[in-house]
């Protein structure tokens, strides 16, 4: 399951500061309420039907975009590596 | 309850205020239109990806350097260079600016012949010019600059033979500070090896001594490197005239100013290193005029500009095959041309750009070309915006050598369109098709059928 590091910090505005390394994000509104699922500890399945509720977006796009998304958290280092922590 | 629209999810660094490399962050601006005219919809009509060239561009920067350097000398030629970018109608545009034609083979020879240029205003270089290239360019009277003695020889020899009196230059090599030296083409001129091809020449009294040429390098970035070679020159025909009472008509300077393209590891843009067609007049032809030549001997300057006059008009549009995501979790981004129709990539960091207006969020990516090779790399990592398949993209200043060097692979090679001073594009070389590679092939008899 994918978990944010413990020292990321996350504001309600989106900014994002890993405390760990000095460095510093934004995350658009999307990509904030998918964080913020993800830390909550929703899975692929139920954060697709959140959104999908929510949102006018087909599931096949909302899929290609959120592991897109998620690749792109994992290059920045923001998640938990298997075994760490 | 109507559902709000979706947005796609994105996250970005932050290193606002911080300044990159070239100065603060910048944002990849689209490049939608060339000359006016929308490239989407110049794909949608003649397919992709697509070779676009302005003869908007092509005529303005022609102007622009012809300026530069009439405006501070009173004998002024350009020679288009054919090979950096041979299609009929792009010689033809610099053949109605008033440009000769420099070429490097009995091909391009053939073919500025077969566009109407007069065989004596022909420049014929190279290292690789067959007898009956020769003979060609004797009957046409044409300017033989001569590159080593086997050529001389031969040059001589034919003079005999034809009873003719071929028009001659030597190429020129010599240290202009400039380092690795180009001393591959020519005679040497500091080991005296250029004097004595004169000497030769001048006392087989069999050819005509009409010039000296030198072509220092390509893509170089300083004037004094002209400087220099001018001045050396300079020196050769002021010898030559004080020797032999013999004056020159010319002093061809070859090519090699650099383009606004960005050399593959440069530190700045090359729209901020090039030098402007000013600065290289300046310093070539203040070196002429201060040489020891008479002023009412100034031979005429000709110059082979190549590149320069052409990367800024050609464009490669084309299309997003797909994107992926590389084992280190670069982007990658696989776009329908590759480096076999863009051969410039291998040294140059290329411009290239959406077409249309795309996401703000930028990420480290690769470009990639289609051919199932690793080498095909068109942009090894740049900051680009996330395009999906589908999405276009063009490559800006591909004018000089893509269309000559190009090499066909898996593929046909694309349409090369032209967009007249009025916006309208017409095609100037068509798409490859199957059978125009067939046409060029032959079956054996014995391998025309088989059973499978
Ligand atoms: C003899 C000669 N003249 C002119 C040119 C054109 O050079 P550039 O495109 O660098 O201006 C070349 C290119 O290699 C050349 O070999």
């Amino acid at each position: 399951m994918l978990k944010l590091k413990s020292n990321v910090a996350i504001s309600e505005s989106g900014f994002v500061f890993d405390a760990g390394t000095g460095d510093s994000f934004s995350l658009n509104a999307t990509g904030l309420e998918i964080v913020q699922l993800i830390q909550a500890g929703k899975d692929f399945p139920e954060i697709l039907k959140i959104l999908s509720e929510k949102y006018e977006v087909d599931p096949e796009s909302f899929e290609r975009y959120y592991y897109d998304f998620v690749a792109t958290l994992k290059q920045m280092n923001l998640f938990v590596h298997h075994g760490e922590e | 309850m109507s559902k709000l629209t979706f947005e796609r999810p994105i996250i970005q660094r932050i290193n606002a205020g911080l300044p990159s490399k070239y100065g603060m962050p910048r944002r990849l601006e689209p490049l939608s239109q060339i000359d006016g005219v929308s490239i989407e919809s110049l794909l949608q009509e003649f397919g992709s990806p697509l070779f676009i060239l302005s003869e908007q561009t092509i005529r303005k920067t022609y102007r622009e350097a012809y300026r530069a350097f009439s405006s501070r000398y009173p004998k002024v030629q350009f020679s288009w260079s054919y090979k950096t970018n041979y299609l009929n109608a792009v010689c033809n545009i610099f053949h109605q600016e008033g440009a000769w034609a420099e070429v490097v083979s009995g091909f391009e020879f053939q073919k500025a012949l077969a566009n109407g240029v007069p065989g004596e205003l022909i420049i014929f270089n190279g290292p690789d010019k067959s007898r009956e290239d020769l003979k060609m360019a004797i009957q046409h009277q044409s300017l033989i600059h001569i590159d080593h003695f086997d050529e001389l020889y031969d040059v001589i020899h034919l003079s005999k033979e034809m009873e003719e009196r071929p028009k001659v230059a030597i190429r020129v090599n010599l240290d202009t500070g400039i380092y690795p030296l180009w001393d591959r083409f020519g005679f040497n001129f500091e080991n005296g090896e250029a004097g004595d091809a004169l000497t030769r020449i001048m006392s087989s009294e069999r050819l005509d001594l009409v010039g000296l040429h030198t072509h220092i390098g390509t893509y170089m970035l300083s004037t004094d490197a002209y400087r220099i070679a001018a001045t050396k020159l300079a020196s050769l025909a002021v010898k030559l005239e004080r020797k032999y009472g013999h004056l020159i008509q010319y002093i061809d300077m070859g090519g090699g100013f650099a383009s606004k393209n960005t050399l593959k590891g440069a530190y700045y843009p090359g729209t901020d290193t090039a030098p402007s067609f000013d600065d290289f007049a300046e310093a070539i032809t203040s070196a002429l005029m201060s040489s020891d030549i008479k002023p009412d001997h100034l031979p005429m300057l000709i110059l082979e500009t190549g590149r320069a006059l052409i990367d800024d008009a050609g464009y490669l549009a084309g299309t997003v095959l797909a994107t992926k995501r590389l084992s280190d979790g670069r982007r990658a981004t696989i776009i329908d041309a590759g480096v076999n129709l863009l051969f410039t990539s291998f040294w140059y960091d290329h411009d290239i750009r959406p077409v249309a207006p795309v996401s703000d969020q930028s990420e480290d990516t690769t470009i990639f070309g289609p051919l199932c090779m690793n080498i095909d790399v068109i942009r090894s990592n740049m900051m680009f915006p996330l395009l999906k398949k589908g999405d276009r993209f063009v490559v800006r200043r591909v004018g000089a050598y893509n269309m000559t060097q190009w090499m066909q692979f898996i593929t046909f090679r694309p349409t090369v369109i032209l967009l007249d001073k009025e916006g309208k594009p017409h095609v100037i070389r068509k798409k490859e098709s199957l059978e125009t590679f067939n046409s060029q092939e032959l079956t054996p008899d014995h391998l025309k059928d088989f059973d499978l």
